[in-house]
């Protein structure tokens, strides 16, 4: 039986290097901040609101994310949508993911199974 | 927004940058008013809400840290490798030489020797303090400041990759001849000098008898224990030579020894018995003999320095002996 503070940690850890990519991809529809939060944890990719707006910044300062504030609804939200940067980026990681998933599981797989 | 949610903005937006302020502003506020509006949904009282959405986003320090990508470290992974190096090799080549300069120009300015030591160890540490100091500075800055970001990569940059000629050599855990012979000599020295410092005519007295400069009293018996404790010093080298390296015995051998050399001593000095009283009247600097005098005080403060690191070099000997034979594999153990 693993430890749940160990799992905890590494599955962190294992999410929180998708968590550009999740972004990139689900901001190919604009959305402001929190909507992100809650729709990557729909997506069963939850993160936490310190994480998600230091993120957001960071990627639009390297010009893979692009924002526009929308002052039509009841309150001011700073909508972010994926660059064409940005999604060439994606593309290429989804690639990657792909590929890592392909190796992982044959490495399961493997001749010691 | 009650005042809690506006103390955590004011709290974040400290540590942002005025240009950004606005926006970071905006937004912040705008994602904890969905935040505590959903939770309020939830059927969940205000206060309870707005309570659990700030605990949620976290220490403001931290994440106004994060929003502004400031980091939150005096001196980052990429440059502390470079940091450490350069302080080291600052304070180890400049240290002394300052120590010495200034020691010998107080010695030249009239000064005796003892003066002109504490005047050498005081300016040394002095030194080092502001060298420690500026460096470390210096490096925060660079770690730090965003105009100066072309500097650090080119710090690290000019650093360049490690390759396997920057490995150490592995550690010479073999005591060798020269450097038992060495000790020897060392510790022969040292009962020589002391023998030497007792018997030489500075000063006579009265009758034309020689003013020893250890205490009369005190040379009788415990003279000849102490060096009798640094013949079994030097006894104790050979018999590390003769073993071949330094093991956790014989490292506990040498604590006994030195603690049997050094407390007597720092004792006797430090209760005014060590020197003789009429020498230091000879000398015209009655506090030469005084057991709380500055000259006292040194000599007992580098004694127990000296000791502590002769103790300590002995187990670090002993370590290093042990993981180099038990894993020449993996010799970076042995640091």
């Amino acid at each position: 039986m693993v430890d749940d503070e160990l799992l905890g940690t590494h599955r962190q850890e294992l999410r929180r290097g998708t968590l550009v990519l999740a972004s990139l991809l689900a901001l190919r529809a604009p959305e402001y901040g929190y909507a992100l939060l809650k729709r990557l944890e729909i997506a069963g990719l939850p993160s936490d609101g310190n994480t998600i707006y230091p993120l957001l910044r960071r990627l639009e300062e390297r010009g893979l994310l692009v924002s526009e504030w929308n002052t039509d609804d009841t309150r001011p939200r700073k909508f972010y949508r994926t660059s064409p940067a940005g999604d060439e980026l994606a593309k290429q990681l989804m690639t990657d993911m792909t590929e890592l998933t392909a190796s992982l599981r044959a490495l399961n797989g493997g001749p010691d199974r | 927004m009650t005042s809690l949610t506006e103390r955590y903005l004011a709290a974040a937006l400290r540590g942002i940058p005025e240009a950004q302020r606005a926006d970071v502003e905006r937004e912040l506020r705008s994602s904890i008013a969905d935040a505590v509006e959903d939770r309020l949904t939830a059927g969940e009282d205000r206060a309870e809400a707005e309570t659990a959405v700030l605990e949620g986003l976290g220490d403001p320090v931290r994440l106004a840290a994060g929003l502004a990508g400031r980091p939150l470290y005096l001196i980052g992974p990429g440059l502390f490798v470079e940091y450490r190096q350069l302080l080291i090799m600052l304070l180890s080549v400049v240290i002394p030489i300052v120590g010495i300069v200034l020691a010998g120009v107080s010695l030249w300015g009239g000064e005796d020797l003892v003066g002109a030591i504490v005047d050498g160890v005081g300016g040394a540490w002095n030194t080092a303090i502001h060298l420690a100091f500026w460096v470390t500075v210096a490096f925060v800055l660079v770690e730090r400041v965003d105009a100066m970001r072309e500097a650090r990569d080119e710090i690290t940059g000019a650093h360049g990759h490690w390759t396997v000629d920057r490995l150490p050599a592995l550690p010479a855990s073999r005591v060798t001849a020269g450097e038992t012979v060495g000790e020897v000599v060392t510790t022969l020295i040292s009962i020589g000098g002391i023998l030497f410092l007792n018997g030489a005519s500075w000063f006579r007295d009265a009758s034309g008898d020689v003013i020893g400069l250890f205490n009369p009293e005190v040379w009788g018996f415990w003279m000849p224990v102490l060096i009798a404790v640094l013949v079994a010093i030097a006894g104790l080298q050979i018999v590390i030579f003769l073993v071949g390296r330094w093991t956790i015995p014989l490292a506990f051998a040498n604590t006994a020894l030195q603690v049997a050399f050094t407390a007597p001593f720092a004792a006797l000095a430090l209760s005014g018995s060590l020197f003789n009283p009429e020498f230091a009247d000879a000398l015209g600097w009655p506090p030469l003999a005084d057991g709380n005098g500055p000259v006292t005080l040194s000599i007992v403060a580098g004694a127990v320095l000296v000791t502590i690191w002769e103790i300590f070099d002995g187990f670090r000997r002993a370590r290093r002996a042990d993981t180099t034979i038990a894993g020449i594999g993996a010799p970076g153990k042995a640091l």
